[in-house]
């Protein structure tokens, strides 16, 4: 019995009635039970009993879209902690966040927490899709899981950018205020769709009411049931994309010409990659401990790097709202910058055109790229043009963010961000 | 169904089963998204109203371009013509500010002169001049929702 004291206590709880009610199988100590512990488990079997080696390198997918729903597991947390408090009245809403501050116990990191979870879930979604392009792995059989992928893209910046409005200060009136108006540029449901979004011709409570309803239900439980489409869809398209390797040929094998030497069962006549004949499935491990013990610890450390940031630096809290005086520059949250920067030359070409066709590129990807090479492989030689072109718009998209972020100062006109920024001189 | 029908045909009473039943879901489907996007449409504004009033002419001196911050207008009075100018860049609907000459839209970097017209920046039209009578108390009676054009005065 040298077993650490946690291990002990679990081990006899695990086989006390209570226990063995709950969990059918203790802590695992057979590949039996290893398989079991995942398949008899609610939480777990979301899961495969074993896992491919390369699935569980790093390299692989760095984890990001785990590290994405971990943010919104932090993001429910937070978000439903902070609707205690919460009220969406244009009166009340940013003495809410003063008290959160200033009054309730641990309000301020609970707040910064939920503020850093957003803009870092938005970024690991994108550095997702982004892994998901680079390594094919969008190419049949998970073209549907791709775009499915691309509607929750678009979910998690409607969810920030509907939170963005909640604290009812300058940064949220204005970034809303000029966000809707790049709606109101949109062909034909422009207007409406602006009017529809934000009750009214301007920003104010029914914007504030309808924006607080999208932010905590409506979204979020599209994001629910998208998300659990998109992780069943993992499983079904066969897990994690994988490079072919030698012995993966399609075996396609004609009942005629079977050799008469050899029976066959039916599962050696099925088509396709995945249960291969004769194959030693010896790349493959099982899933506990190896697959959910790394989970869990990146899991940890999700947390942790979150509660850090929330800890040292306090999320961005403005003014009280004003409709009179937009702040110098006015910005849109980060994500959008790129956007703003656009929209400075063009508000129809640079907020409706171009977004536009990148987000129906996006998703009409699997169906465009056809060419089937360079699975489960980063940056695949055979897919140089593919890859070129993908990271033009990114790096594209990047620059413009960063121009949008730190190289426009008051009147959004040029500035270097690391001389004194000139004082602004308010005209009236 | 007394007579068995081959499968890839349709008995008379299996199509009109079929028919009603989807024309009756796609009826239902179609009236409730009617009604519900129905219902998200305001049918009552709690805004400002487009309409207002803004005091004496005599407020205004000759020569000058007042900013009113609720109603977000300039009222430019030059001699005794009066007009109303729109402070809602054309652009993404920032508030502009008065600079020495014209307006600076803060957001975008829109430049309008004195008249409203576009000199620089990314706003698609000039700015709206909005229509202004003056009531029988002899105040400035400004309206919103009348765009008049920028050589339109009200002459006292």
């Amino acid at each position: 019995m040298n077993a650490p004291l946690p291990k002990r206590i679990w081990q006899w709880f695990a086989q006390t009635r209570v226990g063995r009610s709950i969990f059918r199988v203790g802590l695992p100590q057979s590949n039996l039970e290893r398989a079991q512990a995942m398949v008899s488990s609610f939480l777990l079997h979301v899961q495969p009993a074993k896992v491919s080696r390369h699935a569980l390198r790093p390299a692989t997918t760095f984890g990001l879209g785990l590290i994405s729903l971990y943010l919104f597991f932090i993001l429910i947390g937070t978000g439903v902690l902070l609707m205690f408090y919460y009220v969406p009245s244009t009166d009340h809403a940013y003495d809410v966040m003063k008290d959160l501050q200033f009054v309730v116990s641990a309000g301020l990191v609970v707040r910064n927490m939920h503020r850093w979870a957003a803009h870092l879930m938005v970024l690991f979604v994108m550095l997702h899709l982004c892994r998901v392009f680079y390594t094919a792995a969008y190419k049949p059989p998970r073209e549907f899981n791709w775009l499915v992928g691309v509607g929750l893209f678009l979910l998690t910046l409607g969810l920030s950018f509907t939170g963005y409005l909640l604290p009812w200060d300058q940064l949220a009136f204005w970034a809303i205020t000029v966000g809707t108006s790049i709606a109101g540029y949109a062909p034909l449901i422009g207007q409406k769709l602006q009017y529809l979004l934000l009750g009214g011709h301007i920003v104010g409570q029914e914007s504030l009411t309808r924006f607080y309803a999208l932010h905590v239900i409506v979204l979020p439980a599209i994001a629910v049931l998208m998300i659990s489409v998109h992780l069943w869809r993992v499983r079904k398209d066969g897990g994690l994309a994988r490079p072919d390797e030698p012995g993966d040929e399609v075996q396609q094998i004609k009942l005629g010409q079977l050799p008469t030497n050899k029976s066959y069962g039916l599962m050696e006549l099925a088509r396709g990659t995945t249960p291969q004949v004769g194959k030693d499935p010896g790349d493959e491990v099982f899933s506990w401990p190896n697959l959910i013990f790394r989970e869990l610890l990146l899991g940890l450390a999700v947390v942790a790097v979150v509660l850090f940031l929330a800890i040292f630096w306090n999320a961005p809290l403005e003014e009280l709202a004003n409709p009179i005086h937009p702040p110098n520059p006015a910005k849109a949250p980060w994500y959008f910058l790129g956007l703003q920067e656009l929209v400075s030359y063009s508000a129809f070409w640079g907020g409706v055109v171009v977004p536009g066709v990148l987000v129906v590129a996006l998703a009409l990807l699997p169906y465009l790229d056809r060419r089937r090479e360079g699975v489960g492989r980063w940056f695949a030689r055979e897919r140089t043009v593919a890859t070129s072109i993908f990271t033009f718009c990114l790096i594209v998209a990047v620059v413009l963010t960063i121009i949008g972020s730190v190289f426009r100062g008051p009147n959004w006109s040029w500035q270097v961000p690391w001389r004194q920024p000139s004082a602004v001189v308010e005209e009236h | 169904m007394n007579h068995p029908i081959p499968n890839d045909q349709v008995s008379r009473r299996g199509f009109f089963q079929l028919t009603l039943g989807w024309l009756a879901a796609g009826f239902a489907v179609a009236a409730s998204s009617a009604a519900a996007v129905r219902f998200l449409v305001p049918n009552v504004l709690f805004e400002p109203s487009q309409q207002f009033k803004a005091g004496r002419p005599d407020d205004y001196p000759d020569g000058s371009v007042t900013f009113l911050e609720q109603e977000r207008v300039f009222i430019v009075r030059q001699g005794n013509t009066f007009r109303v100018l729109s402070s809602t860049c054309t652009h993404l609907g920032c508030t502009v500010n008065r600079a020495e000459r014209g307006y600076h839209c803060p957001c975008h970097g829109s430049v309008f002169d004195d008249q409203g017209n576009v000199k620089s920046g990314p706003a698609p039209r000039s700015l709206d001049w909005f229509s202004v009578s003056l009531s029988k108390d002899n105040r400035l009676l400004v309206d919103k929702s009348q765009r008049v054009k920028s050589d339109n005065y009200l002459v006292l």
